[in-house]
């Protein structure tokens, strides 16, 4: 636990570690982000790097899993030669 | 001709029997072996023998006693008589010299055979006839010896067919038959009586004779004898009977046929083993208890290693019929691909017997769904994107197929399909299938598939643009609507966008609007039911589904700024707010996320917020799923860029009891500093 940062933490503070959360999991998911969100996370660059380790790192939206297609439902029969 | 059985001994009976017609050597006691006679004239020389007309008192009471046809022979054919014999008309006798106008004025040569044949076909069944009875006889005797000749002999009588035709009309004949083969402990005798029913058995009669007579138990036996030709005639009489008689299957079942058949294919000769797999095919096609019997016996193992190691292309055609019907077995499918099925079929698929291509590829088909995990499919797979650009509408139907289920999670099958071509290729079979939903669903989904979740998905993505595959793939959102091709297109299409080189690429082709429609359209068909209990299914997928990929796709394409706008002037916002409401959490997902985008513009936000999209947002914040909250979180981040400090601590504080519940290192830290 990183205590440096936590004591007398104000909820501006918390909004702040908040947001630069939620940016953070936006890029890793491949969203953009505005001009000013670019911003505030340049102007709060510490609280990013401290966030970046707390990151989950499996991939978290990637679309529609891949599907198999069930084709042996029946038989067909092919002309006797 | 008269037999006294308890006097004679075997050879004093075989005797008797010499002196009848076939007074030439029939081999019973020197060894000499006969021939098959049916289409020879040296029938002939066996009646000549004992024909002899004189007009002598003595040949008076001789004439008497030849058959009718000996007459006929003599009168008006007195040249098949053999030395030894005097014809009877005196014209011909007269005349041993022929003119050319007496032999231009004879029968044809052809009409002549036709009726010695026919003289010789009477003969035969006359005999026969006679025979048959005594015979049977003999069959049943306790003296192994006597059954052993009488073996011989019937199995002589069916080499021609009058003969034939006789004994199969004596069911005790065939019987006793049976009997023979089946109890005696000579080898010989076992290999005649097996022979006897393989020659009765291409006669429908004689089909029904042996089955009448309790024969397929007996053959079933018959698999297990150390006698190469016995097994021979044995596996054959049963495979005319499965072939052509009613109720020789379950017969054959019920005789434990499978379980002596399957041990047989570890024999090596192929034409044996070919008439061995075609009856497995006969027993199992529609039989689920016969394939499970065929996999208890290690049939999948036997049956692939047949196809790794031999080249006669019958037998290769009737063991892929058998893996084809075996391959819709939800137990044979996975022992077929363990034991190396895919590897072993994708070999005969570049030969040029298309009847066993076709077969292998439809097996292959059925099992690729099991094979996914499968390693050292690498040259089916190459062989298979070079099939694409076959005509054959089988054959595209399988390809795809196969690919589709191959390249299903399986990263190295998607990068080597990639690297051989077959982005380009799958674009042309799309092109080619029109409206063939067996190929062009596959197609589809085999692109979907390589075009995510893989390191080379970017390049596949940009490998359809580059092949001109958007304007042609958007098409297919098109109607007439089959909804599993728009389903899978929809996800393509999703993946497309993933590659910003594609954004414009895919507005350009009208994919926007074509999206938006259908999404209106699916998620009226939802609402009409009205409830979260009844699912709107149309073509096998369900409604939902449409309205979860729709979405997904918008929400990608809305990274583009131009998009994001063509996207919102389309009146989608109040739509999206209303899926925030969805009780399918994929649907919340996307709906959430295509806001998050659409958010970026200040005017979107302004019309999310307008819509209440607040308050289901602040509900979403607590969604277990990591995306669905964090797109939340940054759509009220967005619309509360301008609100009052109160509004955004209100997120702050949702944000508090949410988000960080599944980080318990930072709410922890949080939590402290919230005691402090």
């Amino acid at each position: 636990m990183n205590r440096e940062e936590a004591p007398g933490k104000s909820p501006e503070e918390m909004y702040v570690q908040q947001k630069v959360r939620v940016l953070l999991m936006l890029k890793k998911m491949g969203s953009n982000l505005t001009p000013s969100e670019e911003a505030f996370l340049r102007n709060y660059a510490g609280v990013v790097h401290s966030q970046m380790s707390q990151l989950p790192q499996h991939n978290i939206d990637q679309g529609a899993e891949d599907v198999v297609m069930a084709f042996s439902r029946s038989e067909t029969e092919d002309r006797r030669q | 001709m008269s037999m006294q059985m308890s006097e004679a001994d075997g050879a004093m009976k075989v005797a008797e029997w010499q002196h009848t017609y076939y007074t030439s050597d029939s081999g019973i006691q020197s060894g000499a072996t006969t021939l098959r006679d049916e289409d020879e004239t040296e029938s002939s020389r066996k009646f000549s023998a004992t024909c002899t007309v004189v007009e002598s008192n003595a040949d008076m009471e001789a004439q008497y006693t030849l058959t009718r046809a000996q007459r006929v022979r003599a009168a008006m054919f007195p040249e098949t008589l053999v030395e030894g014999e005097t014809p009877v008309a005196a014209a011909q006798s007269d005349a041993p010299q022929q003119s050319n106008v007496q032999r231009l004025a004879e029968p044809s040569q052809l009409l002549k055979t036709a009726i010695v044949h026919l003289i010789n076909y009477q003969d035969d069944a006359e005999l026969a006839t006679r025979a048959v009875p005594e015979l049977t006889k003999l069959l049943v005797d306790d003296d192994q010896v006597v059954v052993n000749k009488a073996a011989l002999i019937v199995n002589q009588l069916t080499r021609k067919e009058a003969s034939r035709r006789v004994l199969v009309q004596s069911p005790q004949m065939v019987a006793a038959v049976v009997r023979a083969m089946q109890s005696t402990g000579d080898l010989e005798t076992a290999r005649c009586a097996a022979s006897v029913l393989h020659n009765l058995s291409h006669q429908r009669e004689g089909l029904l004779a042996i089955f009448k007579s309790g024969g397929i138990p007996a053959l079933v036996r018959m698999l297990s004898s150390p006698m190469e030709s016995v097994l021979f005639y044995a596996i054959t009489t049963l495979h005319n009977l499965l072939l052509h008689q009613e109720g020789a299957k379950m017969a054959v079942r019920l005789a434990d046929g499978l379980q002596k058949m399957v041990p047989l294919l570890k024999k090596s000769n192929p034409k044996f083993l070919a008439i061995t797999t075609d009856c497995l095919q006969l027993l199992s096609y529609g039989n689920q208890e016969s394939k499970l019997i065929i996999l208890a016996n290690g049939g999948p193992e036997s049956l692939v290693s047949i196809m790794r190691s031999y080249n006669y292309e019958k037998l290769l055609w009737t063991t892929s019929r058998v893996l084809k019907v075996l391959s819709v077995c939800p137990s044979n499918k996975p022992a077929i691909v363990d034991a190396g099925g895919m590897q072993a079929l994708g070999q005969h698929l570049t030969g040029p017997s298309q009847r066993l291509v076709q077969n292998c590829l439809w097996t292959l088909r059925n099992l690729s769904d099991a094979a996914t995990k499968q390693e050292g499919l690498d040259g089916l797979l190459q062989v298979l994107v070079s099939q694409l650009s076959s005509d054959d509408v089988n054959m595209l139907t399988c390809a795809t197929g196969i690919l589709s289920n191959l390249t299903c999670n399986n990263a190295r099958n998607k990068a080597l399909v990639a690297q051989s071509g077959g982005v380009e290729a799958l674009i042309h079979a799309v092109l080619r299938a029109g409206e063939k939903e067996d190929v062009a669903e596959p197609a589809v989904c085999a692109l979907r598939h390589l075009t995510s979740r893989h390191p080379d998905a970017e390049l596949a993505q940009n490998a359809v643009r580059l092949h001109y595959g958007i304007p042609a793939i958007t098409k297919l959102l098109g109607q007439p609507h089959y909804w599993p091709v728009v389903k899978a297109t929809v996800g393509l299409i999703r993946n497309l966008a993933l590659c910003p080189a594609n954004q414009a690429a895919l507005r350009e082709a009208g994919a926007i609007p074509r999206l938006v429609n259908l999404l209106l359209k699916a998620h009226q068909d939802t609402q009409r039911l009205g409830s979260s209990a009844q699912q709107t299914y149309q073509d096998g997928v369900r409604m939902e589904e449409i309205v979860e990929g729709c979405t997904g796709a918008l929400h990608i394409l809305a990274r583009d700024p131009i998009n994001r706008g063509e996207i919102a002037s389309m009146q989608t916002i109040p739509l999206f707010v209303q899926l925030l409401y969805s009780y399918v959490e994929n649907v919340k997902r996307v709906s959430a996320g295509v806001l998050c985008e659409l958010a970026l513009d200040k005017h979107s936000a302004e019309m999310i917020d307008a819509e209440g999209a607040a308050a289901p947002l602040m509900e979403l914040l607590h969604s277990p799923n990591e995306g669905i909250a964090t797109y939340a979180a940054a759509v009220l981040f967005r619309i509360s860029e301008d609100k009052s400090s109160d509004y955004r601590k209100r997120v702050s504080v949702e944000l508090t009891h949410s988000l960080f519940k599944h980080d318990p290192a930072a709410w922890e830290m949080v939590s402290q500093v919230a005691r402090m």
